[in-house]
């Protein structure tokens, strides 16, 4: 972590980080999405996508116990020192909205750990359709929900549904067996989210999360040209 | 400067204090917490053993604000190194240190001050509260008021939530501490005069801080000293709690 | 009634310590019982509230003292309110300190005051316990308030102040011990550990380790599981 005093650059305290993006440091993407939809699968496919070409770290914002950040370890997607693992006190939402200080730490002892970070995958506890990340954690949001859900639920929104960078709707192989339309989801998904992208897959078919991944680089590429 | 001192004792300032509960999640699980009175009873301890530190560190830390910049910068660096002799526990100095370094985050930028900088790095929570006091405008009255206060509603907060007990039950049970938490601050304002007029740390043996005339007050108790009242049982339930995988506070 | 002990260990000729201050006032007597060691000796019943006892120890660097108690002390209250009882400990050492009395026993009614400051050089080495039982067997307990500190070469290792017995802020059912034990040690490293009602905490090339319950024997014991530093070897004389 770096020392208190470079906590904050900002000289103005109206200069919201969040408003204007980040000048430097890696990406931070967070993946929010309700409990099973497959955040950790897919922070894992992301890894391991995305593992050779950029250099990478997860933190994990389990509910209880350190499951999502001992799967990653498991599976050997990244090296234990590229995890961090944060408790969030019984409110998985406050930790990654309303009080990110957690949050913030975990991110900035990976980068101090690993000076040479283009990307941090913040991945939040399984949450309802209201969790959505602050723009002060993170510089975009994926949110995941899931076939199996059911397909009435990009209709519900929800900040996570409309207001995400990102809509993943996950197991889309599920669909014929839970009676799920994905033109339904699609359509509904487009018709609250204002022209912002959404994504049917399945990682059980794709295990690489190839178009994910490519949305990941099109960040990269983009944030590069803005501060260029 | 009420208005600056309700900002800085509340739960909703985004320093990182939800993520901890003072000890009550492991007192939960050791069946010591389990309903209002039994919340009440671990709250009332805490309050008068890692309160009453908290509260006189960060109260001495308020009074060095006006010192010229080397002075407070040596006098917080001798308020975090008597903090840290009154907080053995690894796992609770970890836990201020967390918070003070969380605290230090959101008030640099709330209360732009130039005493920020004279802060040792990742300071403990008190000492961040004493300076964000001094940043505020705030006397060491407050500062030693907040960072008491903070010893209770933090882990009242985390019983609610663990336990889903009434809201309103714990309020009250909070609100029945106030009296409680008027009394440890204003006992800091007595008895430390803050050890920054002591002889500097570093000289030799039976000059050094410390040595006072003999004097003691009622109950033998130093008044030259900060409060350093500990519990061990909250020691022990930090300990136990940092070991296990399952948990769902930071502390 | 004011008390007070001084002790002096200086090192002597071929590695040996001598003791050229061993002097004692008041309700406590000193005895040379070996080589490096004293025995505080109660001359009188007490302590009793509002009594006052300063033991000074000064070891030098290269020389070794062992404090020893020879029978456990029973706190009594004074007529009437009873103020408490003050027992300090103020040790300056740049050798080896071992300070281990008996317990001390608080009778129902009394307040008993300890204090324990110690102020060591860089390479010092302590070992300081204490162990309180509150109250006789079936009587009410007394109340013990014991502050620690220790400092090393200015920097402040350890400072804490427990406080037991009816009345105490943070003596509260349902965890009231009327037992307590604690052994700090400077000199060597050990981890933290944690026991039933019992924890070692460590501190900078050393440690500190609490245990309380309603005894002080299954106390002890539960303590020593934590670990027991080694007694400071008597010279040879």
């Amino acid at each position: 972590m770096p020392p208190d005093h470079l906590l904050d650059d900002y000289v103005d305290p109206y200069d919201d980080p969040a408003a204007r993006g980040r000048r430097h440091g890696p990406l931070r993407v967070g993946l929010g999405g309700p409990v099973g939809s497959g955040k950790t699968a897919l922070a894992a496919a992301l890894c391991r996508t995305l593992g050779a070409e950029l250099d990478l770290a997860v933190v994990t914002n389990d509910i209880y116990t350190t499951e999502d950040a001992d799967f990653l370890r498991r599976h050997a997607v990244l090296p234990d020192d590229r995890i961090e693992a944060v408790q969030t006190g019984c409110c998985p939402h406050t930790a990654i909205r309303d009080d990110i200080t957690a949050n913030l730490d975990a991110v900035e002892l990976l980068e101090a750990r690993h000076p040479g970070l283009e990307l941090v995958l913040v991945e939040s506890g399984g949450d309802n359709l209201t969790a959505s990340f602050s723009y002060g954690l993170v510089d975009v949001q994926v949110f995941v929900v899931d076939v199996a859900g059911g397909d009435k639920v990009p209709r519900k929104g929800g900040p996570g549904v409309t207001a995400s960078d990102l809509l993943v709707v996950n197991k889309t192989d599920l669909a014929p067996l839970v009676g799920a339309d994905l033109d339904v989801m699609r359509r509904d998904a487009a018709a609250v989210r204002g022209g912002k992208p959404t994504l049917l897959i399945s990682l059980r078919e794709d295990p690489a999360a190839t178009e994910v991944a490519a949305w990941v680089r099109q960040q990269l590429r983009s944030r590069a040209a803005q501060h260029a | 400067m009420t208005a600056a001192l309700l900002a800085l004792a509340d739960s909703r300032l985004p320093a990182g204090g939800h993520t901890h509960s003072g000890g009550v999640e492991q007192a939960i699980v050791a069946g010591l917490v389990h309903d209002p009175r039994s919340l009440e009873v671990f709250l009332r301890r805490r309050l008068v053993t890692s309160g009453a530190v908290a509260a006189g560190a960060a109260a001495a830390a308020a009074r060095e604000g006006g010192g010229a910049p080397a002075d407070r910068r040596a006098g917080w660096a001798r308020i975090d190194a008597e903090t840290d002799a009154r907080t053995p526990s690894p796992a609770l100095r970890r836990a201020s240190r967390q918070q003070g370094r969380g605290l230090v985050r959101v008030g640099r930028r709330a209360w732009p001050a130039a005493v920020w900088d004279d802060l040792p790095d990742r300071p403990h929570h008190p000492l961040a509260l004493g300076v964000a006091a001094v940043a505020a405008g705030l006397g060491p009255d407050d500062a030693a008021r907040a960072a008491a206060y903070l010893a209770v509603t933090g882990p009242a907060t985390a019983a609610q939530r663990l336990l889903a007990m009434d809201p309103i039950t714990v309020a009250t049970v909070t609100a029945r501490l106030g009296d409680e938490v008027d009394r440890v601050a204003a006992a800091t304002s007595t008895t430390s005069t803050g050890i920054s007029s002591r002889t500097p740390p570093g000289t030799s043996p039976g000059t050094s801080t410390g040595v006072s005339t003999g004097t003691t007050d009622g109950d033998g108790r130093d008044p030259d000293w900060l409060p350093a009242d500990t519990d061990p049982l909250l020691d022990l339930l930090a300990e136990v709690h940092a070991d296990r995988g399952d948990r769902y506070f930071a502390s | 009634m004011r008390t007070l002990v001084e002790v002096v260990a200086r090192p002597g000729p071929g590695g040996r310590t001598v003791l050229p201050v061993v002097r004692a006032s008041g309700q406590l007597a000193v005895r040379r019982t070996g080589p490096t060691t004293v025995h505080l000796v109660a001359t009188a019943f007490g302590p009793l509230g509002g009594d006052d006892a300063e033991v000074r120890l000064v070891v030098e660097a290269g020389a070794r003292l062992i404090v020893r108690t020879v029978a456990a002390a029973v706190v009594l209250p004074a007529r009437g309110e009873s103020p408490p009882s003050l027992q300090r400990i103020r040790a300056e050492v740049a050798g080896v300190l071992d300070v281990r009395p008996e317990p001390t026993v608080v009778t129902a009614g009394a307040h008993h005051r300890a204090v324990l400051h110690a102020q060591l050089t860089e390479d010092a080495e302590l070992t300081a316990t204490e162990q309180v039982q509150l109250g006789r067997s079936g009587e009410q307990p007394g109340r013990w308030t014991g502050t620690t500190r220790i400092e090393r070469a200015g920097v402040p290792l350890l400072h804490t102040t427990v406080g037991l017995g009816p009345g105490a802020a943070a003596w509260l059912p349902p965890v009231a011990p009327q037992a307590y034990a604690s052994t700090v040690h400077l000199g060597s490293t050990a981890g933290r550990a944690t026991g039933d009602d019992a924890v070692r905490l460590p501190l900078d090339r050393g440690w500190v380790a609490t245990a309380w319950g309603e005894r002080l024997t299954p106390t002890l014991a539960r303590l020593a599981l934590l670990g027991q530093p080694a007694p400071v070897e008597e010279a040879l004389s």
